[in-house]
């Protein structure tokens, strides 16, 4: 046992409560930890793990409650403070200088205690590299790879000397690799006395690499404890608040004829793609990113113009030139990215279902403001949309919520072919399932779904069909249901 | 929070009332600017003086309107006072050829024209970014006035030199349907046009999605190239019937006269507090944001302080205009 062999706390919090207008964001939440412990992090989007971060940091004030850290008790602080104390946060979005050197990151602010820019540099790959990094000092933050910009962030927290280093979720944008090259560092700093807070979704992450969990829930702790002694099941229920079976709802069965027929697509990425899509299908499309995934749904929408495609809908060919001739022939497109492509953050819940619609909602020219209304209710009913009216800004829902009121954009058009590019990104499980469920509808009521995601599982477990796509090609067809893993896997790779 | 436990009625009312005040500061301005300058010249509040700021608010206002849409929808549009004079000085040149009705209307065509010309070249080059916007309508606007000095070779045409009749600018000018002068009348027309346009439409819900998210709003079927069409078009009609008040009011048509219009359009509809980055604002925001600059003109003007700290002052406004928008931005997204 980990945590009692260690008398005394790195850092304790004692039921520290903050609200903002209309949410009670942590609710008397307790928290211990120590040195030399990965300690794990997990709860649904809006469960206030963000929120304690950032009281930590310095950035939000608590209302009420107590933070010791190395027996000083932390009132009021700010970041650059808390970072002087020894507690660093990296953030998902990294808070670097893109237009500044990786030494000038590293010792921001800090130039002069270290004797000028050659003092600067040299200081800097000494931290590097003893956390195993290469990357050139003098290069521009810009230039460097996601996984590069995180280890100036780990050098950075070093530089202080850290005691407490909080990561949320940082293997969000990770590669494979990357992310063992990761691991491995934690372990380095774990065997250095450093603690390490670690905020995932990923519950694989909590069982490979961590020694502590806690589960928050809606602003509470639910529990906190060594992950030997909890299960997968477990923690998904401290999660939700309520027994999920199956992380994955039972795949569906039917498939009919050939609906959709990719019968040549070629642009400065894609290489002669072949690809049918037969209704009530779910068709997997695994590839890593670059691959050509992303490219390929959105030339088949329209939203970028390709050269040569040929595309048969029913047996007949169609043009489609714009994501508006695509939603004519009732294909629809949950883009990759929800802030940049799919969401209208400064627009209500009700504007952004009604979007797709809203030509059918037009009379005249006219919008017809009772039927907006009444379709934005039915989806936010449908899907269980948890926003307290159709008015509210959608900026303020979950990520999860908000990614409900993109599909109910595209399921009040009932679309035959419905493209899904990652569609549970950043969402809870909870969230997660109920896209899955939705998604087992559509293909039941007689849609079909061609599914890009980065989580295999996923696509494993959802898609009747997975075909592989590796640079730029289609190049492997797959059964799910018989096909492992590592072979699809080592066909989405191959040539990597 | 602790404010809504509280008992006290009368507290929770003047409580909304200063919030309202807070979040929209340009009445305050307003306010301030009239009660100061009429303490201070009480030849502000004569009737000849209010006669005086509403002939002001005539051009401004109409391009105003025009630009409002323009920026809802993220773009903006430079080449208004180049549209100004264009229109100004065809219509004049027109009347003894055509009449004055036929005048106005092909110099509010020629208006249209250079609008569909702006959304053409910026459709065609695929410069949707604000920026490519501001700089290819910057162009424009030069093209625009120097085909207006190369028609008239530069000369100033007097409305009044004309031998046909000039009744319409005559009524424009100094005519007045019931208590409302008809130059009022214009404006109430198309503030009202606008404002259900802005509202009511599928058009006008294109507009202010556009500027919400243009990747996000295509992507969802939303036509984007119309929506260009179309707020370009706007503007450059908007900005002709401003050039034919203008002219009316003014009597002559100069070809550089437009210049000075781009920019307190672009004024008058971000202090009015429509979003620079586009997704949010009316045209009755921008509505206020004029009156509150030629208020503020007028106020100056009666004070007596200079043209030059004028135009210090005017910067400094929209300076302040566009932090009051992001201070509001931020407090949005926090």
């Amino acid at each position: 046992m980990v945590v009692t062999s260690a008398p005394q706390a790195l850092l304790s919090i004692n039921d520290v409560s903050k609200a903002f207008p209309g949410v009670r964001a942590l609710d008397q939440v307790s928290l211990e930890v120590f040195g030399g412990v990965v300690h794990g992090i997990v709860g649904e989007n809006g469960a206030g793990k963000s929120t304690l971060m950032k009281i930590l940091s310095g950035v939000y004030e608590k209302d009420s409650g107590e933070i010791v850290f190395e027996g000083h008790v932390i009132d009021k602080i700010t970041p650059f403070e808390s970072m002087k104390l020894g507690l660093a946060i990296i953030y998902q979005e990294l808070n670097l200088v893109n237009t500044m050197t990786v030494g000038e990151n590293i010792f921001l602010g800090r130039f002069s205690e270290l004797g000028g820019r050659a003092g600067v540099h040299s200081k800097a790959r000494t931290l590097l590299q003893s956390i195993g990094s290469k990357v050139d000092t003098y290069k521009l933050v810009s230039e460097l790879s996601v996984s590069d910009k995180q280890m100036v962030e780990i050098a950075k927290a070093l530089s202080f000397d850290s005691k407490l280093i909080i990561m949320d979720e940082p293997s969000s944008s990770l590669t494979a690799d990357e992310i063992q090259e990761l691991i491995q560092i934690i372990h380095d700093l774990k065997s250095k006395g450093i603690a390490i807070i670690y905020i995932t979704h990923k519950l694989d992450e909590i069982f490979g690499f961590c020694d502590v969990v806690t589960v928050m829930r809606d602003g509470h702790v639910i529990a906190t404890r060594d992950v030997h002694d909890i299960t997968r099941n477990e923690m998904i229920s401290m999660m939700v608040g309520r027994t999920i079976e199956n992380e994955y709802p039972p795949r569906p069965e039917a498939v009919g004829e050939t609906i959709l027929e990719i019968k040549g697509m070629n642009t400065k990425k894609l290489r002669d793609i072949k690809l049918t899509l037969r209704k009530g299908e779910i068709l997997g499309l695994v590839g890593l990113v670059g691959s050509g995934r992303t490219e390929l749904v959105r030339a088949l929408f329209g939203a970028d113009k390709v050269a040569r495609k040929s595309v048969f809908l029913d047996g007949k060919p169609i043009t489609v030139k714009s994501p508006i001739d695509a939603i004519n022939f009732s294909m629809a497109m949950v883009p990759e990215d929800r802030k940049l492509q799919g969401l209208l953050l400064g627009f209500s819940v009700e504007q952004n279902i009604s979007l797709a619609v809203l030509a059918r909602l037009t009379k005249r020219g006219f919008i017809d403001a009772k039927e907006e209304g009444a379709v934005s209710d039915r989806q936010i009913k449908a899907l269980n949309i948890k926003t307290p009216s159709g008015r509210t800004k959608i900026r303020t829902l979950s990520g999860g919520n908000q990614q409900k009121a993109i599909l109910g954009r595209w399921l009040e058009m009932n679309p035959r072919v419905l493209i899904l590019d990652e569609p549970t990104k950043g969402i809870d499980v909870g969230a997660k399932y109920e896209i899955y469920l939705l998604m087992k509808k559509i293909v039941e009521g007689g849609g079909s779904i061609i599914l890009i995601s980065s989580e295999l599982p996923e696509v494993l477990h959802m898609s009747n069909r997975v075909n592989t796509i590796n640079d730029g090609r289609i190049n492997g067809e797959f059964d799910p249901s018989i096909a492992s893993a590592d072979e699809i896997m080592a066909k989405a790779f191959e040539f990597a | 929070m602790s404010s809504a436990t509280e008992p006290i009625v009368g507290r929770v009312s003047s409580q909304r009332a200063i919030n309202l005040l807070r979040n929209n500061p340009i009445f305050v301005a307003i306010a301030l600017l009239v009660i100061i300058t009429s303490l201070v010249e009480p030849k502000f509040l004569t009737a000849a003086n209010f006669d005086n700021i509403l002939r002001q608010f005539g051009t401004l206002i109409f391009a105003a309107l025009g630009m409002t849409f323009v920026i809802m929808a993220g773009f903006l549009d430079l080449s208004i006072g180049g549209i100004i004079s264009l229109v100004a000085v065809v219509t004049v040149t027109l009347i003894d050829k055509v009449g004055q009705g036929p005048a106005i209307l092909i110099g509010i065509s020629v208006g249209l024209l250079c609008g569909l010309i702006n959304s053409a070249l910026i459709i065609t080059s695929g410069a949707l970014s604000q920026a490519e916007s501001l700089f290819i309508t910057f162009g424009m606007s030069l093209v625009y006035g120097a085909v207006a000095l190369m028609y008239v070779q530069g000369v100033t045409q007097f409305l009044t030199y004309s031998t046909t009749d000039i009744s319409i600018f005559n009524a424009i000018n100094s005519g007045g349907i019931g208590f409302l002068s008809v130059s009022a009348v214009l404006f109430l027309a198309c503030l009202a046009v606008l404002y259900v346009i802005e509202r009511r439409t599928y058009l006008g819900r294109a507009v202010v999605l556009t500027g919400g998210n243009k990747v996000a709003a295509r992507l969802a079927g939303i036509p984007i190239t119309r929506t260009i069409v179309f707020i370009y078009a706007v503007s450059g009609v908007m900005s002709a019937i401003g050039a034919v008040v203008l002219v009316s009011r003014v009597t002559l048509a100069d070809p550089t006269m437009g210049t000075p219009y781009t920019t307190q359009a672009i004024l008058a509809v971000v202090v009015g507090g429509t979003a620079l980055a586009g997704g949010r604002g009316s045209v009755l925001w921008t509505v206020v944001g004029t009156l509150l600059l030629i208020l503020l003109n007028n106020c100056l003007n009666l004070l007596g302080v200079s043209s030059y700290i004028q135009f210090v002052l005017r910067g400094v406004i929209l300076i302040l205009a566009i932090w009051l928008d992001r201070v509001k931005q931020d407090s949005v997204s926090k």
